[in-house]
């Protein structure tokens, strides 16, 4: 018996990439938020970029971006959907080789990229900075990492394509359309190129990209995340599965047209921006139903909070989700964007979404994910519980801050003197931001310092181990009446 | 104290904010009724908001980091009024809210119950407005800013024992709530804006 299965226990999930990209992803995050934090400290204290070109608050501010958004979240959801994709197919990943050629890549572009960023080579298009032979770099990692996925999924030995695996799927597609049209460029120089579109039409592309990079990737991939290990964390199956459908199809559907809403007032066409403000309304049906659809299914996974760190994690995420969500569409009317644009609540809303959500439900994962790679118990509950405070701690003053900022800048830009002339002078309304920056810097601070614990935790529990071999299910097994979970909770 | 007064321990503000595990368990085994809360304790700590905001501007003026913004009378009047009825809605709507999230989270779903929990979760933010008598933006959000965290523990903390739950369906439902009040907290930010551009907002006194 022994014997006729022996061929197919040979057949081991490839999890040594995983741990790979999760570990790069505490890396990048450490990094990122650590440039952050500095960039924070320099808006109360300027003399801190000591007359250094590549430590002034512009550079450092993209190379934060660049590193938390493209280091540290991209890194964990190519990782988690590596993990997610082989369990949910029931076969090994498609071409090893080819995934690690994506890691060893895709790491190399980030820092060769911050590099580049600090030392002043910037395409001027926020999100999109990178210049292009970078651009040209992350286009065929991309692709390569499109195939490595749906090439696992072509082979897989269930029928059905569990949810996560189309949010995964929609991420790979959409983002490599976005990047390649968004960066056409015409190289001057090694650092040097020029968009093909020209004025308003090169703002349109760009915040095409700009928004549904914040759609499918901070939005559409992390869903991707929470659809699998939600169910895995909480042991329930997915309170609606149907939900779970008919959101991701709404959710592609209306956010490709929203991206203009970040063009109000501008010199595009005044429909456009109409278009902008109605997709980004009807976005919230699909928001929330995804966010109501977590929100039960961790419901009924309440005996899971006393023994499970990660799930607390969860939880709040889907908190902040379904806040983001909500401020998004909101901040695209245009009588709220009038005052909110340009403000220091803009900051606030991007933070609730990236801190809150997406730092919060990596983390969570994370918790679930390394155990199960080490093969071994968390190191230590305690440390994982001090971490989730000191996040939730750092993300509320973080954003309270920046609401209070927002809030005094716009009351302060919009008052007119007698004779209509701005009474308050740029300088002046930056001097009197300076104790909320104080304020925003500690936020930040607390929430670095919780990522140094879980980075600690995590090291420990990891010490001295390697990656677990786990072999999929057998298909005589799944025969035999055992539970078919790829259709409702992912294998 | 009269004898009311001390029939409600929501009103007994020293034993709410420093010792509020002994608060929780008298209102969680002897809960008011819900006139009770909200006329003997709720309304009152309502009023504190606005009348400090009131004072506080009337004698220092918004204080946003440059020079002092006097408002005239008829507007301070005006969003002292606007601050209660908000303050008031909110509490209202919040108490429905877990009044109706009870079910989910297999809680008492009784009223008076999650009027007297919004009660002691609002405590520490209507005693920290006493800040507003110094309207100095950042000085508020300095003080309230812990106070907010002392709620928000308060909330956690109150949430199981009064609404009779478990402590992880506890966990879930405050983080429900916190939800439903963020949402709410940027509704009313939305709103504001949507008046401010529209030419209704406060008017600076000439």
């Amino acid at each position: 018996m022994t014997t006729a299965l022996e061929p197919k226990r040979r057949t081991i999930y490839e999890d040594r990439i995983v741990t790979a990209f999760t570990a790069s992803s505490i890396l990048w995050a450490l990094l990122g938020m650590a440039a952050g934090v500095y960039a924070a400290a320099e808006l109360v204290w300027p003399v801190l970029n000591f007359d250094l070109p590549w430590l002034t608050f512009g550079r450092l501010r993209t190379g934060h971006t660049n590193l938390v958004l493209f280091g540290f979240g991209v890194s964990a959801l190519i990782g988690t959907s590596f993990y997610s994709v082989q369990r949910t197919s029931h076969v090994r990943l498609l071409a090893p080789r080819l995934a690690w050629f994506v890691f060893y890549a895709w790491q190399l572009t980030i820092a060769l990229g911050a590099w580049s960023i600090l030392a002043g080579w910037n395409g001027g298009k926020e999100y999109a900075e990178l210049e292009w032979p970078f651009d040209i770099a992350i286009a065929v990692i991309w692709v390569s990492y499109g195939v490595v996925f749906f090439g696992t999924i072509a082979r897989r030995t269930v029928a059905p394509i569990y949810i996560s695996n189309w949010f995964y799927g929609a991420l790979i597609i959409v983002i490599a359309m976005l990047h390649i049209v968004n960066n056409l460029a015409m190289p001057a120089t090694l650092s040097k190129s020029y968009s093909l579109f020209p004025g308003a039409q090169d703002a349109i592309v760009q915040w095409w990209y700009g928004h549904n990079a914040v759609g499918f990737l901070l939005t559409g991939g992390f869903l991707g995340m929470l659809y699998y290990f939600l169910p895995k964390q909480a042991e329930q199956p997915i309170w609606s599965y149907r939900l779970s459908i008919v959101a991701f199809w709404a959710f592609v559907y209306s956010y490709i047209w929203a991206g203009p809403h970040h063009l109000h007032y501008n010199a595009v066409p005044q429909w456009l921006q109409s278009i902008g403000v109605i997709m980004s309304l009807i976005l919230l049906a699909p928001s929330w139903a995804t966010m109501i659809n977590g929100v039960m299914t961790v419901s009924n996974a309440w005996r899971k909070l006393q023994t499970d760190p990660g799930l607390k994690f969860i939880v709040v995420a889907l908190a902040f989700y379904g806040l983001a969500t909500f401020e998004g569409p909101m901040m695209a009317i245009r009588s709220v964007n009038v005052m909110s644009h340009f403000t220091e609540w803009t900051i606030g809303h991007v933070h609730s979404g990236a801190l809150g959500w997406n730092a919060l439900i990596t983390f969570g994962t994370f918790y679930y994910l390394v155990p199960k790679l080490a093969g071994r118990p968390l190191h230590s509950a305690a440390l994982a519980n001090a971490h989730f405070w000191l996040a939730l701690a750092g993300v509320l003053l973080y954003i309270l801050s920046m609401w209070g900022a927002g809030l005094s800048q716009s009351l302060l830009w919009l008052s007119l003197d007698d004779v209509g002339e701005v009474r308050y002078s740029f300088v002046e309304v930056m001097r009197a931001m300076a104790p909320y920056y104080a304020l925003r810097l500690v936020g930040g601070a607390l929430f670095l310092a919780g990522t140094v614990l879980m980075t600690v935790n995590f090291a420990r529990t990891f010490a001295g181990v390697r990656t677990v071999e786990v072999t999929p299910p057998l298909p005589a097994a799944a025969s035999h009446g055992e539970p078919t979970p790829t259709a409702v909770t992912a294998s | 104290m009269s004898n009311a007064a001390a029939r409600i321990p929501l009103l007994r503000f020293g034993t709410v904010l420093f010792a509020p595990s002994t608060a929780i368990t008298e209102i969680g085994a002897n809960p008011p009724s819900s006139t009770a809360v909200f006329f003997g304790a709720a309304i009152w700590l309502g009023l504190c908001p606005p009348l400090f905001a009131y004072i506080g501007t009337s004698l220092f003026g918004w204080r946003l980091g440059v020079e002092p913004m006097f408002l005239a009378p008829a507007t301070l009047r005006a969003i002292a009024l606007a601050y209660l009825a908000l303050l008031l809605v909110g509490f209202l709507s919040t108490a429905f809210v877990a009044h109706w999230m009870a079910a989910t989270y297999d809680a008492d779903s009784s009223f008076n119950r999650s009027l007297a929990l919004v009660t002691l979760v609002g405590t520490p933010l209507t005693v920290g407005s006493i800040v507003h008598l110094y309207p100095n933006a950042f000085l508020n959000v300095l003080v309230l800013v812990p106070t907010l965290i002392w709620s928000m523990y308060l909330l956690y903390r109150g949430l199981p024992a009064l609404l009779k739950t478990e402590q992880g369906r506890g966990m879930l439902m405050a983080s429900a709530l916190i939800a439903y009040l963020l949402v709410a907290w940027v509704t009313l930010l939305g709103i504001t804006a949507v008046l401010w551009s529209h030419g209704i907002g406060p008017q600076v006194a000439t």
